[in-house]
């Protein structure tokens, strides 16, 4: 991959992810909630001066497109703006949130991978056994199951049953959390060389993780199961055979590497899915993200708030995917360079 | 080579029979599946007729009772029979869960298929868009859309095709451009072939295994996205029994299991049938697996 | 090359199996072991609506149960009784000036955490920052003209309107005292212009300069707020060291915790969870009757609903609904109801006069109305309200379902809209909705402030212009100083109301916390603050 086509790539991305703000500006503005009347009480709703004040504080007596400028203005200074509901910066809001969702989101894939790849591989080649339905069949409830049940119903058991699962939330009640660095309380606890913090907060993330990640599973097992099903019906599997070359190196070097695409491109989606929140989880847990912070913003039409998770959920996306598209010329030897 | 045909003579019948018991248990999973759909397709067109109770028959004395004769499924918290609900809601969830990933899945693969096929600036156009998109708050989307054309089932759809074409676009461009550069397709194309028919012909057989397995996966998951809209009153409207709702609506009560449970048995039903029909399919269309 | 194959099979074989045993024993090892002797007390609620611990600033639901514990007020409500105003940071007041002001005098050597003395420059500063700051909470502190310091121990407020109540505004966690000189040192300002200047918000969000028994110590939003005891708290120390307000939004979660025994109480629970909770060992049920409402607000615009419009037809309406059914069946009899706008435990409002005046479920009546109304065959109207929401762990959803039921019965077809909150709030106060199921919780412990509403912004919302009689009679009622005729004057205001029919209380709710019974002297209170920390000891 060149230099030129990634740095090409990134200048797009930046300016894909402004123009997502614009379209989600515009979309919003459709929208007839009046987010001064969504945050102020009864009482004050009433009081014109206030209302007044509010409207002023936040720009929204100006007309849209000198708003939008605002904005733009705002970012190339750094600043995002205020939260009409969080009465903070938008970007102390997402200070917060997106390591949390970073981390959760970050350690669910993993899992995810780790236990969709291997299981799609051996559900491909021992095609139609009992393995393979079983695969399938654990597949299919991560997918079919909604997530707030899952989540539940983990918690239940683990945490409420069994009593081996930490209390929800990403550390114990009253516990500091570690000295900010990232925001993200594993390396952070590291780097302050707080160990039972270390340990906490990862105790803390495990059971929200394999539950996001029961779902993706899902989704990873079926895609490399079906993707290695075609690779392995290849000419060159048989040749690699004939060849003498062992099972184990064909099945790994051979078939799953060329099944590698699909899977690169559903998990690329599925991390991003997960960088920008998942609610149901994080509001079961407890667990103060990206997902919960997007969705009551929406529902109060936030707009400083939207805006500003607009942009780093776009630049999260294109990020992502651009990684996975430079992947595909490094693991498939199909694939033709640019 | 040589053995088989010295055994030739016997093998017709032989043939025959394994061919057959082979069959069987491939196809025994994608025959369940159709059977499965096909009992709710009965259960959509006979509906309102075959209920036992009224859906909407809000009686408080009976609230939130277990299974038992007189309500197979149990009442919810507004005494209402919960399999009748459970009936009347397919004729909801199933048709706009399969129309979400239909529309939106077909024309992501359009989508990606012309992308991964143009390559150059479309190509980047057209995956940029589907990033945004991915990007772009779905509930912002959906309520612009209602407050636009309002509130319906088949805005709500709108909302969710709109949003669901992006990883089908990136997965089908993905499948195509390994395959795109491959001899095959340009053997293709000196034969005189066109773009669109080696695409349909030769191209999607050899990619369709994956995108058949996520458009089958997403079945249910379309169902549930769909019931977090109506949860927002951008969907169906209450009383309508709808699965998704009804498994959210059941979620807090933790005691009582099958105000929850019955709809999600129901999705679940529909998940698996949708994945064991779609395997068939896959196993049917790929024209290697078919000679074993 | 195959060996290379197995090895690295083997080795990450090894990792992964390596990384379980690793998460086994994190998960093991940090499983909580419980306390010994009670020191913390831990609540479990939703807290993610607080955005600011600032006590002149802070107008939310989830806010004023800190804001008690930190800051305190001149005078306070004890639970039940909502219209005798006690002492607390004020040990005597008295109306001078023929009602045009109120003169507190100051307990004596109280200080604030901070250590500075208590004297009425904080409370002339904490009153005219609350007022000038503009802010959402600001409103209350609208009938206040000015205030005086006649000593360091007596101060006098005036009255912008003698005729309009002002204390029992006061009892509002918004009017705790603040140590004026540690705020201004932080920006506070308690001038006119503090609107645009006042720079102290930031650092009464994360530390407390209150009198009370507990400080705020840390603030982590949607996460939890942390208190401390205060040492040298004016009247005996609080019972706990420490006080964590856990932020656990999901109520099944809560119930989980509570079992489990991580909370200590749990503050939102629905009907049916506090249900399956009843009889479980260790676990008690605390209630609280409180003064909000569920109500229905019923347009009078022709524009909106042309069959609504008419009198009649919402008389018929209201006479359809199944209110017992509903107190009953949807929360097992833990509610009251009052006969019109004025809850139950003020302004004369008792259940025998709902029984005497107020609406109770009587179809004939409602059909005979409908045929006066020239309606016979019923009508259609859109009955909105809030998704997702509940008011008393009761869902607007399930509410809204039962009414459909009942009005179907008069044949008053009522077509579900449920809104998201910012819609539904946007369009209800627009008055762009026909019949909305919302709710009510009181601005202050006065009945003129359900009143008076009724006749300006909630009469605007339906669409109804007040004769100048019902206006000059909730008027009247407000500045009448002798309680029974108070009381007389606000039963034929909600007569009044009666006959108007724009709005239907459906229940008055009673609050149920769910508790450990590893504590006690936990007791609701509905003026505002859920619950007063302090009162809160171990067992």
């Amino acid at each position: 991959m060149s230099r030129k086509y990634v740095a090409a790539r990134v200048g797009v991305t930046v300016v894909m992810a402004l123009a997502a703000t614009l379209v989600v500006f515009l979309v919003a503005h459709f929208i007839p909630v009046d987010p001064i009347q969504a945050q102020l009480g009864d009482l004050a709703s009433s009081k014109p001066e206030i209302v007044a004040r509010y409207r002023a504080h936040w720009g929204l007596d100006k007309p849209l497109w000198e708003q939008y400028l605002i904005f733009l203005q705002k970012l190339s200074r750094g600043d995002l703006g205020q939260s009409i509901a969080t009465r903070r910066p938008v970007l102390d809001d997402i200070k917060q949130y997106a390591p949390a969702s970073f981390e959760l989101g970050t350690l669910t894939i993993v899992l995810a991978v780790s236990v969709g790849i291997p299981l799609g591989v051996l559900a491909a080649i021992k095609r139609d056994g009992w393995l393979d339905h079983l695969a399938r069949g654990v597949s299919l409830v991560g997918v079919s199951a909604p997530t707030f049940w899952l989540a539940f119903l983990a918690l239940a058991l683990f945490y409420g049953g069994l009593e081996i699962a930490p209390s929800p939330g990403r550390l114990d009640a009253g516990a500091m959390p570690p000295a900010n660095f990232t925001g993200l309380y594993l390396i952070d606890s590291l780097v302050a060389g707080d160990l039972r913090t270390f340990a906490s907060a990862f105790a803390h993330l495990l059971l929200p993780s394999i539950v996001l990640a029961a779902t993706t599973t899902g989704v990873i097992t079926r895609t490399t199961r079906a993707s290695m099903l075609d690779t392995l019906d290849q000419d060159y599997i048989r040749t690699a055979r004939a060849k003498g070359v062992r099972e184990w190196g064909v099945l790994l070097r051979h078939a799953l590497r060329n099944a590698l695409i699909p899977i690169f491109t559903l998990g690329g989606v599925a991390y991003g899915q997960l960088l920008s929140g998942a609610v149901m989880t994080e509001t079961i847990f407890a667990f103060p993200g990206m997902g919960r912070y997007a969705f009551q913003s929406a529902v109060v039409l936030d707009f400083p708030a939207i805006s500003g998770i607009t942009l780093i959920v776009g630049l999260t996306y294109l990020i992502v995917n651009l990684v996975v598209d430079l992947s595909y010329a490094v693991i498939d030897p199909r694939v033709v360079r640019r | 080579m040589i053995q088989a045909e010295v055994q030739a003579p016997a093998l017709p019948m032989v043939f025959v029979e394994s061919h057959a018991k082979r069959r069987l248990k491939r196809y025994w999973l994608p025959a369940l599946g159709a059977a499965i759909v096909a009992v709710w397709a009965v259960v959509i067109l006979v509906g309102p007729a075959i209920l036992p109770y009224g859906p909407t028959a809000v009686d408080l004395t009976a609230r939130l009772q277990p299974p038992s004769t007189a309500h197979l499924f149990g009442t919810d918290d507004l005494g209402r029979d919960v399999f009748s609900r459970v009936l009347l809601g397919a004729r909801l969830s199933l048709p706009t869960g399969l129309a979400v990933v239909v529309i939106g899945g077909f024309l992501g693969i359009g989508i990606g298929g012309i992308a991964a096929y143009a390559g150059g600036k479309l190509e980047e156009g057209l995956m940029r868009t589907a990033d945004v998109v991915l990007a772009f708050p779905p509930l912002i989307l959906a309520m612009a859309i209602a407050a636009a054309r309002g509130v319906g089932v088949g805005n709500a759809v709108l909302s969710l095709v709109a949003i669901w074409w992006p990883q089908y676009a990136r997965l089908s461009r993905s499948l195509i451009l390994v395959q795109r550069d491959q001899e095959y397709v340009q053997a293709a194309h000196a034969l005189g072939h066109g773009a669109v028919r080696t695409l349909l012909r030769h191209i999607l057989p050899n990619t369709a295994g994956p995108i058949v397995a996520l458009l089958t996966l997403d079945v249910g998951n379309a169902i549930i996205t769909f019931s977090s809209l109506s949860f927002l009153g951008l969907g169906a409207v209450p009383p309508t029994p709808e699965w998704g709702a009804m498994v959210a609506a059941g979620r807090l009560l933790i005691n009582q299991w099958w105000v929850s449970g019955m709809p999600g048995l129901a999705i679940l039903s529909v998940v698996l049938a949708f994945n064991f029909l779609g395997d068939g399919l896959r196993d049917w269309l790929d024209p290697r697996t078919r000679q074993r | 090359m195959n060996r290379c194959n197995t090895h690295r099979c083997v080795r990450s074989a090894t990792i992964l199996i390596g990384l379980l045993v690793l998460c086994l024993s994190v998960i093991l090892g940090v499983g909580q072991a419980a306390a010994g002797a009670k020191t913390v007390l831990v609540l479990g609620t939703d807290i993610s609506d607080t955005n600011s611990l600032d006590p002149q600033r802070q107008f939310v639901y989830s806010a004023p149960i800190t804001e008690h514990a930190i800051y305190e007020t001149l005078i306070t409500m004890t639970p039940g009784n909502y219209k005798d105003a006690k002492p607390l940071l004020a040990t005597a007041w008295e109306t001078v000036e023929n009602g045009a002001a109120l003169v507190f005098h100051l307990r004596p050597n109280v200080k604030f955490v901070t250590g500075n003395p208590l004297t009425a420059d904080d409370v002339k500063f904490t009153f005219e920052r609350l007022k000038y700051l503009k802010d959402d909470a600001s409103a209350l502190a609208e009938n206040i003209a000015r205030v005086d310091v006649i000593d360091p121990l007596t101060v006098k407020v005036v009255l912008a309107d003698k005729t309009q109540p002002l204390l029992p505004f006061l009892i509002a966690p918004n009017f705790g005292i603040v140590d004026s000189k540690i705020v201004k040192q932080q920006g506070g300002l308690s001038t006119p212009d503090a609107d645009k200047n006042d720079k102290a918000t930031a650092f009464l969000d994360q530390r407390s300069v209150g009198t009370g028994p507990y400080t705020l110590t840390r603030w982590s939003r949607s996460t939890e707020i942390e208190l401390v005891r205060n040492p040298s708290y004016w009247r005996q120390p609080a019972a706990f060291e420490r006080v964590l307000i856990r932020h656990i939004p999901d109520s099944a979660t809560q119930v989980l915790q509570l079992k489990r025994g991580d909370i200590d109480a749990a503050l939102n629970l629905t009907f049916d969870q506090l249900n399956s909770l009843r009889g479980t060992s260790g676990i008690n049920i605390v209630k609280g009757q409180s003064l909000d409402f569920m109500y229905v607000a019923i347009t009078s615009s022709p524009d909106l609903s042309q069959p609504l419009s008419n009198k009649l037809a919402r008389q018929a309406l209201m006479y359809g609904i199944d209110y017992d059914g509903i107190i009953k069946g949807l929360i097992g009899g833990d509610a009251i109801r009052p006969a019109s706008f004025i809850p139950v435990g003020l302004g004369g409002s008792t259940t025998d006069l709902t029984r005497e005046i107020g609406y109770r479920q009587d179809l004939d009546k409602a059909r005979a109305l409908l045929a006066q109304a020239g309606l016979p065959n019923g009508f259609a109207f859109d009955l909105s309200y809030g998704s997702g929401a509940d008011v008393g762990g009761v869902s607007y959803e399930v509410v809204a379902q039962k009414l459909q039921a009942d009005l179907a019965r008069v044949k008053i077809q009522a077509n579900l809209k449920p809104m998201e909150q910012g819609n539904l709030r946007t369009a209800y106060r627009k008055g762009d909705l026909a019949a909305t199921i919302t709710f009510w919780n009181p601005d202050a412990m006065d009945a003129s402030l359900w009143a008076d509403p009724t006749v300006q912004r909630v009469a605007k919302r339906v669409r109804w212009e007040p004769d100048t009689a019902a206006v000059a009679l909730a008027k009247q009622a407000a500045g009448e100083l002798n309680p029974q005729k108070r009381d007389a004057l606000y039963v034929q205001f909600q007569k009044l109301l009666i006959d108007q029919a724009n709005l239907c209380v459906l229940f008055q709710p009673v609050y149920s916390h769910a508790i450990r019974d590893n504590i006690t002297g936990y007791q609701l209170t509905a003026a505002g603050w859920q619950v007063d920390l302090y009162d809160i000891k171990p067992r």
